[in-house]
């Protein structure tokens, strides 16, 4: 893992990052997803977590809220993002040499509550490539 | 993994089977359409997947290639939601298809999985399949699609419902209709002859022009009820025939006018468009051409109000269909002809202020004025209109009576007995009616006794009357005569018909 501070994020929100993909895993492990890989990235885009459920390749992004928000985490995944974590899928399809193997992408929304206590939603099969 | 499910693609009123041919390779999740879906067709997409999630299935995994073969023709509508949906069941080996016997599926999907009315079930279940065949549609098209008797037709609510039935785990019972308790009691309608005073000469009039389908335009002043006769004009027209009546009922089905009540138009259309209508809504056109008000009124009534403000234009484009019964258009992608047997009924005013022919009122128009506007309406056109009947201002003591008029009833039974002599008469030709007599039918038809023979002579002397004239009041007498029941056409049949050529006396010129 690559530990790096982006030049516009506050260490904190960095922080916050890589907290909430810890819980993103330990969630996914519960729900027996197997997990082979963390934050690969292609040269547009990133993965979070890519994991196997069963025998479908699942592409995870990890959404960290500090905040309760309204309408469908999807929306928070706009159009040029998806754009990006399709093409590190691709990208990482193609350079591990998978082929023939249904894929998904699902996402987990993790909401920090006021107590500090944090709440996991899982979504599965987010989004599709068109 | 491949699936095809068989579907279908309406153009003008005539459809084609399509095939849907869905086909799942694993990678990335995804989905495409291709055929030439239209944009209706493109969104079915998310209606499937959404519709998939809420019926209980779960959206299946894999990149989804969607086919609608031909590959060459336009896919209109939503009408391929529900083949897709099951389509997508199937090569995901969520359902089985047990009960596969080939059937036509049709229907829009809802996000919650319901199956919604389709546009044009009638025309695809009449032009798919001679054969006994299995059809699944929508169950609020299903007493439409079951006009076709000869298919077992599967009503289904729900996109559970069809996975169901086709997986075999469900029966669902062919729906049936009774044609015959269609056509048993008579048309009912609200309006009625006996409710207008007076104007017994117009009554008699479209008495005649409905018996022998002939055009009529009524001339009269604002206020004396020319409105108020046309409306009622189809209550007294012979009742549709079963070949009639689906012919109606697949326009309006195409159109998606279709009440979903009472599937079967067993009324005669009666359409009477605005007088700011273009010529594409009248004739019909679009980029896949839609019948236009033509079209619609085929077998009942086209009523123009205000005739001479309609665009010249519009008033052209008439001229063609009254003649052919049928439209032809012509667009880039296709070229579609609708029928456009109609009967035309206009409706003027005799100069701009109304009150021209007004024994009352003093017109106020200037001549030049009264020329112009009657000149709006070409000779050409007026010469395509059989009868013109002058509708004067009731008298006073008229407005003040009870109506006391003929009921509708009454005046349909003659002429329904005056069509059936002309079936008779014409059985074997593509004639149906006097108005449409070929030259050598009215030579062979239209027999005149002496009498009839010099007053028609002396009329064409006093009147003037044209080489056109002539004919049409030939054929108007024909009409007449039948009425009567009369096979050789007299003198007062004769003297009845020159009166309704008003126009071609030298006044209204």
């Amino acid at each position: 893992m690559k530990l790096l501070v982006w030049p516009h994020m506050g260490r904190e929100s960095f922080w916050q990052g890589l907290d909430g993909e810890a819980i993103a895993q330990k969630f996914l492990v519960e729900q027996n997803y197997r997990i082979i890989a963390a934050n690969f990235s292609s040269h547009q885009g990133e993965i979070d977590i890519i994991a196997y459920d069963a025998d479908t390749l699942v592409f995870v992004e990890v959404k960290n809220y500090s905040f309760r928000c309204y309408g469908s985490p999807l929306s928070a995944i706009s159009r040029s993002k998806r754009a990006n974590i399709i093409h590190a899928a691709r990208t990482y399809l193609y350079k591990n040499k998978i082929k023939n193997v249904n894929c998904r992408f699902d996402v987990i929304t993790i909401y920090r509550q006021a107590d500090g206590s944090r709440q996991v939603e899982l979504l599965k099969n987010a989004f599709m490539i068109n | 993994m491949l699936v095809k499910i068989a579907s279908a693609a309406v153009l003008g009123l005539e459809a084609y089977q399509i095939e849907v041919e869905v086909d799942v390779s694993r990678g990335l999740p995804g989905q495409s359409i291709v055929g030439l879906p239209d944009a209706a067709v493109k969104e079915s997409r998310d209606r499937v997947r959404a519709a998939l999630e809420n019926s209980g299935f779960s959206s299946p995994p894999g990149y989804f290639t969607i086919n609608l073969a031909p590959a060459d023709t336009r896919k209109e509508g939503p009408l391929y939601d529900l083949p897709i949906a099951l389509g997508m069941l199937l090569v995901s080996e969520q359902i089985a298809g047990k009960n596969m016997d080939h059937p036509i599926v049709i229907g829009e999907l809802s996000l919650d999985g319901s199956v919604k009315p389709v546009n044009g079930v009638l025309a695809i279940c009449f032009s798919l399949s001679k054969t006994p065949r299995q059809v699944i549609v929508p169950a609020a098209n299903a007493d439409e699609a079951a006009l076709a008797q000869h298919l077992e037709v599967i009503p289904v609510d729900s996109l559970r419902q069809a996975a169901d039935f086709l997986a075999g785990q469900i029966e669902i019972k062919p729906h049936k209709v009774d044609l015959e308790a269609m056509f048993q009691d008579e048309p009912e309608y609200d309006l009625d002859f006996a409710d207008v005073k007076g104007q017994q000469h117009v009554k008699r009039a479209l008495e005649v022009a409905s018996a022998g389908g002939h055009n009529v335009i009524l001339i009269g002043s604002p206020g004396s009820g020319k409105t108020m006769l046309a409306r009622r004009l189809p209550t007294i027209m012979p009742p549709l025939s079963l070949p009639e009546a689906l012919e109606v009922t697949k326009l309006y089905s195409v159109c998606g006018l279709l009440d979903r009540k009472g599937c079967l138009i067993t009324h005669r259309p009666f359409r009477s468009p605005h007088h700011t209508t273009s010529d594409i809504g009248i004739i019909g056109g679009g980029r896949i051409p839609r019948p236009g008000e033509v079209s619609l009124g085929h077998l009942g009534v086209l009523f123009l109000d205000e005739f001479p403000e309609f665009e010249r234009e519009v008033l052209e484009v008439l001229r063609q269909p009254l003649e052919d019964g049928q439209v032809t258009i012509s667009r880039a992608h296709s070229t579609l002809t609708y029928p456009a047997q109609f009967m035309l009924v206009a409706a003027m005013n005799p100069c701009p202020c109304g009150n021209y022919l007004d024994p009352l009122k003093a017109c106020t128009c200037s001549a030049l004025k009264v020329k112009n506007y009657w000149s709006r309406l070409s000779g050409p056109l007026l010469d395509r209109i059989d009868l013109h009947i002058e509708v004067p201002r009731l008298k006073q003591e008229e407005l003040a009576a009870q109506p006391m008029g003929e009921p509708s009833k009454v005046i349909r039974q003659r002429v329904i007995k005056a069509r059936e002599l002309q079936q008779k008469r014409f059985n074997g030709s593509s004639t149906y009616c006097n108005a449409r007599m070929t030259p050598r039918q009215m030579r062979e038809f239209c027999r005149l006794d002496k009498e009839a023979e010099e007053l028609l002579k002396s009329a064409i002397m006093h009147l003037q009357l044209s080489g056109r004239a002539y004919d049409r009041i030939l054929k108007v007498s024909r009409t007449i005569a039948d009425l009567a029941g009369e096979t050789v056409i007299q003198a007062c049949h004769i003297a009845e018909a020159t009166q309704y050529r008003t126009l071609d006396r030298k006044e209204m010129n």
